[in-house]
């Protein structure tokens, strides 16, 4: 049976949101056109008015006005139902939109903002994560160019009533940008990239107090993008003249360092279906069942020449958005590290197996138990714990990049970087993540230069 | 709903059931239609599923897939679970299914039941694990 709404294939299931909205929709067909009967809805006729005018909204595009009229005219709770309902819709069945729902969804997105909606920041944020990391398909790229069109087109009035939608836009476009600038010979890319640009710049010279709110992350991103002239300068002033962002309480980009970065971040990068499947894989796949899953996630989702660099976004989620409760830990249930370990082994190439590593310890380098979470740098630690003895080299390049990081990452704040990691070896022993550090200063398999700087380390 | 570990062979098309496409073999061809082994499971158990025509190329592995109105019945010398003329299938979603690849119902040697010669019980195991598909190590 075809839908307006969604492709359907073939032998699939009926979909109950789309359903629920088109049977809303042909029993009220014919009260959607002027005039509108002006009798208050009962509540149930109100959740049935609201699923009648969605649908009609998105697979009626010549009558979308008058549909949104109508909307205006009998909302009672700010949108809030409408919106939900939309929202329900983009992070389930967003990959289905046959392209004029998608039009549609956009348009409809941009009313809302004007009439600041409830709930139009989860919109924006469920919209946000619909665009694929590493995909440069026409579909994807689409959704990149008219989402931050909205945000620069939307600008005053998200500054106004969301603000702090303006800094997941930024979090995503800079991470987006970090691929876009890679493949710099595409010549579709030219445009959308520099509307990315001009989004993240005008948030960093205009609103840096807000940027700050990303915390620490903010810098790994921007870190990627130096080679690109717009941010160059940018990172010169963030690291050399941070007076230049004429923001009260920031001297320092050390103080980026300090703020956690909360996870609602991490999910920006990760899609809805992704963030299902590897949520399901961390509570209901025992240790030893994970083959198959393993297989069909990274078909499905790593498969490509570009889509290896999710694995970074990945990486990030595990450790900062999923903490699994003791009770799973304690069970057979398959561990974050051995999730991530898989993932970094996926790694085709250097630089991003790099950044992988860097994502898996980017919390340890910055580490203070006053202010930071155990359960954020557990991973990494037995990840380097349980290589031992079958896969040593992986520990080894594991602690090799660690205290690499501790050397090279900021020649300017090395301190902050050794008590970060110090600190974060010593918290994982005194809440029992290990009982020992001599299971590494020990290991006669671990090259004695690794273990003597570790232990030097340990000391300061 | 029938869990897998309870399907038993019989020339009946009742089989209500959900599971997960674990592994697809090669589409075959006998000319006109086209049909293809599966290993399928849910969480008590795997079988062989036979998929036929456009069944074949609508899943996948990792695909969850409800059946109504199947059958697991001895095809062609193979005892397979396919949803047969009767039958349908569907795609329900995927990859958030647990499953186990032991036991196989198709790997298990069924014999009349000595009380009721219409029904079938097991008799042995012929293998703990599909033969076919067997678990990746």
């Amino acid at each position: 049976m075809a839908s307006k709404l969604i492709r359907i294939a073939s032998y699939q299931a009926e979909n109950q949101q789309e359903l629920s909205l088109r049977q809303a929709f042909d029993l009220l067909e014919s009260k959607l056109r002027p005039p509108f009967p002006l009798i208050i809805p009962s509540p149930q006729e109100y959740t049935q008015l609201n699923q009648a005018i969605l649908y009609g909204v998105l697979v009626e595009p010549h009558f979308a006005k008058i549909h949104i009229k109508h909307l205006h005219a009998i909302v009672v709770d700010g949108y809030k139902l409408f919106l939900n309902l939309l929202d329900g819709l983009v992070n389930e069945l967003y990959g289905k939109f046959v392209d004029s729902v998608k039009d549609q969804l956009i348009w409809v997105t941009r009313e809302m903002i004007d009439v600041s909606a409830v709930g139009i920041d989860g919109l924006l944020v469920s919209l946000l994560r619909q665009i694929v990391g590493g995909d440069f398909s026409g579909g994807n790229l689409w959704l990149c160019f008219e989402l931050v069109g909205v945000f620069l087109s939307k600008w005053d009035c998200l500054l106004e009533e969301e603000p702090l939608v303006l800094t997941s836009a930024l979090y995503t476009f800079l991470r987006l940008l970090s691929d876009h600038c890679r493949l710099l010979r595409n010549p579709e890319l030219g445009v959308l990239r520099q509307l990315e640009i001009e989004f993240c710049v005008k948030m960093l010279r205009e609103q840096f107090h807000l940027c700050l709110k990303i915390g620490r992350d903010l810098v790994r991103l921007l870190q990627d993008l130096v080679h690109v002239p717009e941010f160059r300068t940018i990172w010169k002033d963030l690291v050399l003249n941070p007076s230049e962002f004429r923001t009260a309480g920031f001297s320092d980009i050390s103080e980026l360092y300090c703020t956690r970065t909360s996870g609602r971040y991490f999910l920006l990068r990760i899609t809805p279906e992704m963030e299902t499947h590897l949520r399901f894989l961390l509570t209901h796949v025992m240790l030893g069942s994970q083959k198959r899953y393993q297989t069909w996630f990274a078909k499905k989702f790593l498969l490509g020449p570009e889509r290896e660099s999710l694995v970074v976004d990945i990486v990030r989620f595990i450790c900062c958005a999923h903490h699994p409760s003791n009770e799973i830990i304690q069970s057979n249930i398959i561990p974050r590290w051995a999730v991530i370990g898989w993932l970094l082994k996926c790694c085709r190439k250097n630089y991003i197996e790099a950044n992988g590593k860097l994502a898996l310890f980017y919390d340890w380098l910055f580490f203070n138990e006053k202010v930071d979470n155990i359960m954020n740098i557990e991973p990494a630690m037995l990840l380097m714990v349980c290589s031992l003895p079958n896969y040593i080299d992986f520990t080894h390049s594991l602690l090799e990049f660690l205290l690499l990081l501790v050397d090279n990452y900021d020649l300017d704040h090395k301190d902050i970087l050794i008590r970060g990691v110090s600190s974060a070896f010593h918290t994982v022993v005194q809440k029992g993540v290990v009982h020992s550090l001599d299971v590494l200063t020990r290991c006669d398999a671990l090259s004695p230069s690794i273990r003597q700087r570790l232990q030097k380390l340990l000391l300061q | 709903m029938v869990w897998l570990r309870d399907i038993v062979p019989a020339a009946q098309n009742n089989i209500n059931t959900h599971f997960i496409l674990l592994d697809k073999g090669k589409i075959t061809s006998d000319g006109q239609n086209k049909m293809c082994l599966a290993l399928a499971a849910d969480k008590t158990a795997a079988v062989h599923l036979q998929l036929w025509g456009e069944e074949c190329d609508a899943f996948e592995a990792g695909d969850i897939i409800r059946m109504e109105n199947g059958i697991f019945s001895y095809n062609r010398n193979n005892l397979v679970l396919r949803a047969g003329k009767r039958g349908k299938v569907e795609k329900l979603g995927e990859f958030t299914m647990e499953f186990v690849e032991t036991p196989n119902m198709s790997e298990i040697k069924w014999v009349p039941d000595p009380n009721n010669f219409n029904k079938y019980v097991q008799h042995s195991v012929i293998s703990p694990h599909s033969r076919i598909f067997p678990p990746t190590p």
